[in-house]
């Protein structure tokens, strides 16, 4: 499987087997001998129209790693978009400087996509708007994996704001690629799983042996799940209501005491930041993952340059 | 008793889209651009609405003094009037009737309704998967996001 010249752009293009190649290179380009010369003189474009942290950062760290270098913008603000400049032109324009791949996060969807057809040079993905985030939805596939040793017959259990997280989402229709899941969603009934994925659940499912449930506690559940996937309930989202986030907040809010039944291999993981819905108690148990969770981040996306810029096969 | 029969005059050469449930003839001309084809090349356009049909009670026809459109072209259709038909007229003899056929995709027609969707911030032409037959759902190339119904909503061509 060759990957060299790949747009990554959503998780809806690859296939399972794309999936399963790419995750079975992480461990191969996290301790190459000679990872520092992988990517030698080779720059990635960082065109970030929206502010990012860890994404920046670990794509950032990712290409250093592998002896490239980054350039680019990191908040529109100060760009030519300011002059009401189009998407379409500032990767244009980003194209023609000969940059050897091109990492995009944009606040609009299908901002990755559109980018990926204006330029001559792979894309990545790095979040459009509420739409995607590749690299997210493989790291949180390849913590699964390294966890459990498998991405088949898990039960995993996602819990929060299932509405407007893109995480799950994409988390979801990826989980449906493979076989005899369970997948739980445990949310308030004012943020759950949107309507098309759960009828993608129920048409997709039974064909690979996937099954769902909807749940509205916690407590419920963590004793039969392999993976608990807690996402942050967003104020934001929930406009006037605050009241109601915080309530929520409250309901949906793991603490180490809860942890006493649930299966030894049980992993706690979270997309970061978090607020309130994992409590600090929780850092200290051996279920919790979600720090090193954010650091497959890191791997997921040297491995992802490497293979984009045909450094590894 | 008042004859109410009105006919529109055949066409010598040309197509003519049949059996369009009532009320949608004016959107499929919009759909196809006719007036503007029309301005175009001098062709006539008859569009009728109401008649009566034994089949469907009531139904829209549209004849276009043109032959210039390809299946591909008329398929569009199918997304206003599945059961639509299609008759190229040469000589004022019927040389093929086919029905439209839903198509795997669909072009700068129509607009996606998610307005965090770049195409409606950048002049993007639209594309979209035909992902369901019945009922007709799309799914925009850009986005992601899969419509149905009234959210498919279509360009105004003038």
């Amino acid at each position: 499987m060759d990957f060299k010249g790949k747009d990554i752009i959503s998780i809806n293009d690859l296939t399972r087997e794309e999936i399963d190649a790419i995750l079975h290179t992480v461990e191969s380009v996290r301790k190459h001998p000679d990872k520092r010369r992988l990517c030698k003189d080779r720059v990635s474009a960082m065109l970030f129209f929206e502010p990012s942290t860890r994404t920046r950062t670990s794509f950032e760290v990712a290409m250093r790693n592998l002896g490239g270098q980054v350039s680019g913008f990191y908040d529109a603000r100060i760009t030519s978009a300011v002059k009401e400049e189009s998407l379409w032109d500032t990767v244009k324009i980003h194209d023609g400087y000969g940059f050897d791949v091109m990492v995009i996060r944009h606040p609009l969807k299908g901002a990755a996509r559109l980018a990926a057809e204006a330029s001559t040079i792979p894309v990545i993905n790095a979040g459009d708007g509420p739409n995607q985030h590749p690299t997210q939805t493989l790291l949180d596939l390849y913590s699964i994996l390294e966890t459990q040793g498998r991405l088949d017959g898990l039960t995993v259990a996602m819990v929060g704001d299932l509405a407007y997280g893109r995480t799950v989402h994409s988390l979801t229709e990826a989980l449906l690629k493979y076989n005899n899941c369970n997948l739980m969603f445990i949310s308030p009934r004012d943020l759950a799983m949107p309507g098309h994925l759960i009828d993608k659940c129920r048409k997709e499912g039974p064909q690979r042996g996937n099954t769902f449930e909807e749940g509205r506690r916690i407590e419920d559940y963590i004793a039969g799940v392999d993976v608990l996937y807690l996402t942050r309930i967003q104020k934001e989202r929930l406009e006037a209501r605050t009241a109601l986030a915080e309530k929520f907040r409250s309901i949906y809010r793991l603490e180490a005491g809860m942890l006493k039944d649930a299966k030894p291999n049980m992993k706690v993981m979270h997309p970061l930041p978090r607020v309130d819905e994992i409590a600090p108690d929780v850092d200290h148990s051996p279920h919790a993952y979600y720090f090193q969770q954010a650091r497959n981040g890191l791997f997921v996306r040297e491995t992802l340059l490497a293979l984009i810029l045909g450094a590894v096969r | 008793m008042i004859d109410r029969r009105v006919t529109i005059a055949k066409i010598q050469q040309g197509i003519v889209i049949d059996h369009i449930p009532a009320g949608k003839a004016n959107l499929i001309a919009q759909v196809l651009g006719l007036n503007a084809m029309a301005r175009e090349t001098g062709d006539i356009i008859a569009i009728g609405v109401n008649f009566d049909s034994p089949s469907m009670q009531k139904k829209d026809i549209i004849k276009v003094e043109n032959l210039l459109f390809t299946r591909d072209m008329l398929n569009v259709v199918s997304l206003i009037a599945p059961n639509a038909t299609i008759a190229r007229i040469n000589n004022g003899e019927v040389i093929e009737k086919h029905k439209v056929e839903i198509p795997a995709s669909v072009g700068d027609i129509v607009t996606c309704p998610d307005r965090f969707c770049i195409t409606n911030h950048e002049e993007v032409p639209g594309k979209f998967i035909v992902v369901e037959r019945d009922p007709v759902t799309l799914r925009c190339h850009y986005c992601e996001t899969e419509f149905f119904g009234p959210l498919i909503r279509y360009k105004e061509k003038t």
